[in-house]
């Protein structure tokens, strides 16, 4: 009988053991059961809420075309942030959230901000000018390109070759005729002892360094500009002179308009006395008013006394006025 | 409100812009603002102190000021810098001796306060001449690319022919209009 009850007892042990092993056993799937399914709820609400807010700003991107100038600011400017809180927001769940999840959210993220950046290029264009496009160009000059170094040097730009003009003589007679000056920007520099005839009508002559010449030219039709010229004597017709920096000038001139002088000293001026064939036909082409002729009254930019003549320049007397230029000879220097 | 945002609230009224015409002696500056205003351009002086006009384009009312390039000028040119919308830099682009002058004196004017926010328009001038270089040297010879300060554009022209001044001027204007009338 004890060993009925014995076996009994053991059985009946074993059996509530297992009663207890398999109702722990299902609290545990229950209990995992139970956290996956508020995994799944948590996923659930996010998925909601994200997808919720992500309307909300896709709504806001579609009003976004038809608001007027004055509210697209502030509307664009809200879209933005609203993206931006639902990338913190994403970011924040993303300890329960699947790596698919996470991606999605990411994509999603993504192209809320192109669209949102393209409607704002589109709506709002930036003033046309972008600095940050621009390739740098380096300047090549003289064939290499500057460095840091070669900033501080003089850059020397190169005369091309349909340059027109004169440039490092000394002691020559130099003739320009009428067809390779016609409407040119004609430039003189760096030259000594010269005779220096121009005929025709340049459109306009720069005259720089020149030191004991004798300049001879027919009607300019704008402007000449003349500086750190010495000593010489210039014949010339044009509409502006701009003279600079010069002393020890003397200019036989016709000018439409006016004539200025700045940094000059021992200017001397008379009138235009330059003759040759086709003068007349010359001035018609430049356009200049050969009957008009302002050549005795000089701008001195640095003289703006109106009661005192300016000691920088004065008329040329007429005993020293030169009227026979083909017995002129340049005084040897 | 500000003394600065009762001037722009004027200004936005009359669509009233001020310009500033600069650049070195003999780029030809009274010339464009003669052709731009359909005067005779023939009589031209060199402009001793400054040239004022008041020109209607396109609804707005532009002041240039057109002030004088010689060296002696150009410490003046200070005392037309205040209020202005617009530079309008101009360059004989035919004039290659002068160039680095040229750079040298814009990129002095640009360290200016008081020219701030101008938007700035460089005029490649004189492109009538053989010897002219295009607007597209200029800006490397001129180091446009290291303007940082202002909105700045390089426009090819010819004062005396009058070519591609109406497109330049209406960059400016588009420029300015979009900063002191628009979204402030």
């Amino acid at each position: 009988m004890d060993i009925i009850q014995g076996r009994c007892d053991k059985v009946t042990n074993l059996l509530h053991k297992r009663e207890l092993e398999r109702k722990s056993d299902i609290e545990k799937k229950l209990q995992d059961k139970k956290a996956i399914l508020a995994e799944h709820e948590r996923i659930e609400v996010f998925e909601t809420t994200f997808g919720e807010k992500r309307l909300e700003i896709e709504n806001a991107l579609n009003l976004a075309p038809s608001l007027s100038t004055r509210e697209l600011p502030n509307h664009l400017d809200t879209i933005f942030k609203n993206i931006l809180n639902l990338q913190k927001y994403g970011a924040s769940s993303k300890i329960f959230l699947r790596m698919y999840d996470v991606e999605k959210c990411h994509q999603c993220i993504h192209d809320l901000t192109t669209r949102a950046k393209d409607l704002e290029e589109k709506l709002m264009p930036k003033k046309k000018f972008g600095f940050k496009n621009k390739s740098k160009v380096v300047a090549p000059i003289n064939g290499h390109s500057k460095d840091v170094v070669d900033y501080c040097s003089q850059p020397t730009f190169k005369f091309d070759d349909n340059l027109c003009g004169f440039e490092n003589r000394y002691g020559e007679t130099l003739i320009l005729p009428s067809s390779e000056i016609y409407k040119k920007d004609v430039r003189i520099r760096k030259v000594e002892n010269c005779v220096i005839k121009l005929y025709g009508t340049p459109s306009t002559l720069h005259l720089n360094q020149l030191k004991n010449c004798l300049v001879f030219c027919g009607p300019v039709s704008t402007s000449i500009f003349a500086e750190n010229c010495t000593s010489s004597k210039l014949v010339i017709a044009c509409q502006q002179l701009r003279l600079h920096s010069s002393t020890d000038i003397h200019i036989y001139l016709h000018v439409t308009s006016r004539a200025i002088i700045e940094d000059c000293s021992e200017v001397l001026v008379a009138p235009y006395n330059f003759r040759y064939e086709g003068l007349d036909d010359d001035f018609n082409n430049s356009g200049l008013d050969p009957e008009v002729n302002h050549w005795s009254t000089l701008d001195d930019f640095n003289w703006l006394n109106v009661e005192r003549q300016s000691p920088n320049w004065n008329i040329l007397s007429d005993s020293e006025r030169i009227s026979d230029w083909n017995n002129y000879t340049l005084p040897a220097r | 409100m500000g003394f600065l945002t009762v001037l722009r609230k004027m200004k936005q009224k009359e669509k009233e812009m001020r310009i500033l015409m600069l650049g070195l002696d003999n780029a030809g500056k009274t010339t464009i603002l003669k052709r731009f205003n359909g005067e005779e351009i023939d009589t031209i002086s060199p402009t001793l102190g400054f040239n004022i006009k008041t020109l209607e384009h396109r609804d707005y009312k532009l002041n240039m000021w057109d002030v004088g390039g010689q060296k002696s000028l150009r410490s003046y040119w200070r005392n037309y810098f205040e209020c202005t919308d617009g530079l309008i830099w101009v360059v004989d682009s035919a004039d290659k001796r002068r160039l680095e002058d040229c750079m040298t004196e814009l990129h002095k004017l640009l360290k200016e306060e008081r020219l701030a926010g101008a938007t700035l328009l460089v005029f490649a001038n004189k492109q009538d001449l053989p010897g002219a270089f295009p607007a597209e040297d200029l800006k490397n010879i001129l180091e446009l690319d290291k303007i940082k300060t202002h909105h700045w554009k390089i426009v090819w022209c010819s004062a005396v022919t009058g070519e591609n001044l109406l497109n330049g001027i209406d960059w400016l204007i588009d420029d300015i209009a979009a900063r002191i009338f628009t979204l402030d």
